[in-house]
């Protein structure tokens, strides 16, 4: 039962008729690109780059250092005109319709920039009038977006007077003045300290809730193993997997090393394929040897070294 | 809906009072000119109960003024305005303001807005300045509005201008060079290439030296003189009225004409510019057509510029 499937690196793209997460009206993707390429000069940003981001996902992009994070988002955003391939963006090719990806897409760069003789109110208020919010929703808006990142207290402080984390939440709200459909944010998570991190997850989490679909870059895997559905891993411009990250897993290595720890103090570790032959290790244990169980742990490496495995540490 | 960028420009600015210092410095100087001017006629001669002198004096006080507060409006503009775009680029505050709806076209209307209301508002603190001299007597009110309104509309096209460079730049220091440079050209390189076309032209024949005289019209400096001229032309010597004869006499050398070139020439024949004959338009129509127009070219590139989605971030 403990066969050990040869790892094959590269990943087939899943065909977004199997991706998860469907719903029922408008594109299933809220994202698609296809052969996606980004070239600065000689040097290749994006490589032929094939991407599918489900509906009502949370999707999260790993990659090392100039892998081309930044560069993908800013070709989503309307930023940035792709050198070749085609992308949609909420079912608008962001290239020739900016602005109807606009009014639904939120985006968050990596850098923080803030003005400097703003109070937070002002902050929110200029960019809801840059969305053409008229002015009557403004007071409700603001508020409401303060509570949703917990920044409430600091409605008249000056904007440069905030810490990084508070300007990183601020940064978030304003993603979030138009009530997009689909958030995009680039490392929304440096500089945070623990508390703020597992807060800002909570967030998207709840943010997601509410039918937002999140794609986020971070180079903070095991955060995003567990709030992603899905996750895509690049390097050098191009995309070396992609899914959900326990099928990534399987695909890859297949086999999962289980620990078990019995009540007479010993401890065995098992190899199992997948979620079928895990289930049936533990009832053959349980049920058929009738051992006393009292600890049973998956010990896949995860997203950590499922990147450490596929990564080389190529910089371009 | 006010434009967004206007509206935040004008809070962030109020709240800093560096306005105020700026308006403090500008009156400041203003008055100065005016004593200067006083003191240097009054050891002249007696003012008290010479009528004549003393309309002479109200005239010659009021184009001082209007000349040092023109020659301050271009010197405070591209420190205001430089960093019109480039400050927001080195903020990094250029990029969520681009995923916005607002359009470039409204970013670059906003920043000059921003400047222009500033600008606007230090010469209107400039105003009583002016009265003085206007109370002294020896020019029309509405030719004293005219010297204002005319300094108003070259600060609106210069800040246009600065605004626009500023979307070619990264850093804000960067772009006050630029802009410092760039008004430089604006009020020098009309009348350098007068002076050189002429060297260049007197040299061929021996005729009188007569490039275009659209060089010397096309300049900030030309269109305030020019547009003055209504009132009594005696009295002292003094900046704008030297530039007024000035363009007057090379408008005269050409025929009447502002753009022809060598039109007595026979080597010149073939380099005239335009065949015109003797045009009847005022200095400072061809002045601010000619600064409008390069105004408008240079916030069309600078829109361009702001346009996304761009083939490098920027
Ligand atoms: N404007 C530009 N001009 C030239 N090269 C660029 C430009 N922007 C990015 N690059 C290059 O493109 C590649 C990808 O950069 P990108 O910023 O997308 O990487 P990233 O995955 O976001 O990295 P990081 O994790 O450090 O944020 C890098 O090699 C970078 O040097
Ligand atoms: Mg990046």
């Amino acid at each position: 039962m403990s066969e050990h499937v040869d790892g094959e690196v590269m990943v087939e793209l899943l065909e977004p008729e199997e991706l998860p997460g469907e719903v029922a009206d408008g594109p299933e993707l809220a994202v698609r690109a296809t052969g996606l390429t980004k070239r600065y000069g000689t040097l290749v940003a994006v490589d032929r780059m094939d991407l599918a981001v489900p509906r009502g996902s949370i999707f999260g992009l790993i990659g090392p250092n100039g892998a081309g994070k930044s560069t993908t988002f800013a070709m989503m955003a309307t930023l940035l005109r792709p050198t070749a391939g085609s992308i949609e963006v909420m079912g608008a090719n962001p290239a020739h319709k900016p602005r109807t990806v606009r009014r639904r897409m939120g985006y968050m760069p990596d850098s923080l920039g803030v003005y400097d003789n703003l109070r937070v109110d002002e902050y929110l208020e200029f960019f809801a009038a840059s969305y053409g919010i008229p002015r009557a929703e403004w007071p409700e808006l603001v508020g409401g977006l303060l509570e949703l990142v917990d920044l409430a207290v600091k409605r008249t402080a000056m904007v440069n007077s905030l810490s990084r984390g508070m300007k990183q939440r601020l940064s978030l709200a304003r993603a979030l003045v138009h009530d997009p459909e689909l958030l995009v944010l680039d490392e929304p998570a440096s500089g945070l300290d623990p508390r703020a991190r597992v807060e800002l997850r909570e967030l998207l989490r709840s943010l997601n809730g509410m039918g937002k679909t999140i794609v986020i870059a971070s180079h903070i895997l095991a955060e995003l193993e567990e709030m992603c559905s899905d996750v895509a891993i690049m390097e050098a411009g191009r995309l070396l997997a992609s899914g959900p990250p326990r099928q990534i897993l399987q695909q890859l290595g297949g086999a999962r090393s289980i620990r078990v720890r019995f009540a007479d103090g010993t401890a065995e570790t098992f190899t199992v394929a997948d979620d079928a032959d895990q289930a049936s290790l533990l009832r053959r244990l349980v049920v058929d040897d009738e051992r006393d169980v009292v600890e049973f742990i998956e010990e896949s490496g995860g997203l950590e070294q499922l990147f450490m495995s596929l990564t080389e540490g190529i910089v371009q | 809906m006010i434009n967004p960028v206007l509206a935040r420009e004008l809070r962030e600015r109020m709240r800093t009072g560096r306005a105020f210092v700026v308006i403090g410095v500008f009156l400041a100087l203003l008055i100065l000119t005016v004593f200067l001017v006083y003191q240097g006629r009054q050891s002249t001669g007696v003012i008290e109960f010479d009528l004549a002198r003393q309309t002479q004096l109200g005239r010659d006080l009021y184009e001082w003024v209007l000349f040092v507060m023109l020659a301050l409006v271009l010197f405070f503009v591209p420190g205001l305005t430089a960093g019109a775009i480039a400050g927001e680029r080195e903020r990094q505050t250029l990029l969520p303001l681009q995923v916005t709806l607002l359009r470039p076209r409204s970013i670059l209307i906003g920043k000059v807005l921003a400047g222009m209301s500033f600008l606007v508002l230090l010469l209107v603190a400039a105003v009583p300045v002016t009265v003085v001299s206007y109370l002294l007597g020896g020019f029309r009110l509405i030719d004293g509005l005219k010297g204002l309104l005319a300094v108003v509309i070259v600060a609106i096209l210069h800040t246009t201008m600065v605004a626009s460079l500023s979307a070619f730049t990264r850093r804000v220091q960067t772009a006050t060079l630029l802009a410092y440079g760039f008004t430089a050209l604006l009020v020098l390189l009309g009348p350098l290439m007068y002076v050189t076309m002429g060297i260049a032209d007197s040299s061929h024949g021996n005729d009188q030296a007569n490039p275009p005289a659209v060089l010397v019209a096309v300049n900030p400096f030309s269109v305030v003189a020019d547009i003055t001229t209504g009132a009594t032309s005696t009295g002292e010597s003094n900046p704008l009225r030297a530039i007024r004869s000035g363009v007057a006499e090379a408008k005269a050398n050409n025929n009447d004409s502002w753009f022809a070139w060598f039109p007595e020439d026979d080597i010149g024949a073939r380099f005239r510019l335009v065949n015109d004959g003797p045009s009847g338009l005022p200095a400072w129509v061809v002045g601010l057509a000619g600064m409008t127009l390069l105004a408008g070219g240079m916030a069309a590139l600078a829109t361009r510029r702001l346009r996304t989605p761009a083939e490098v971030e920027r």
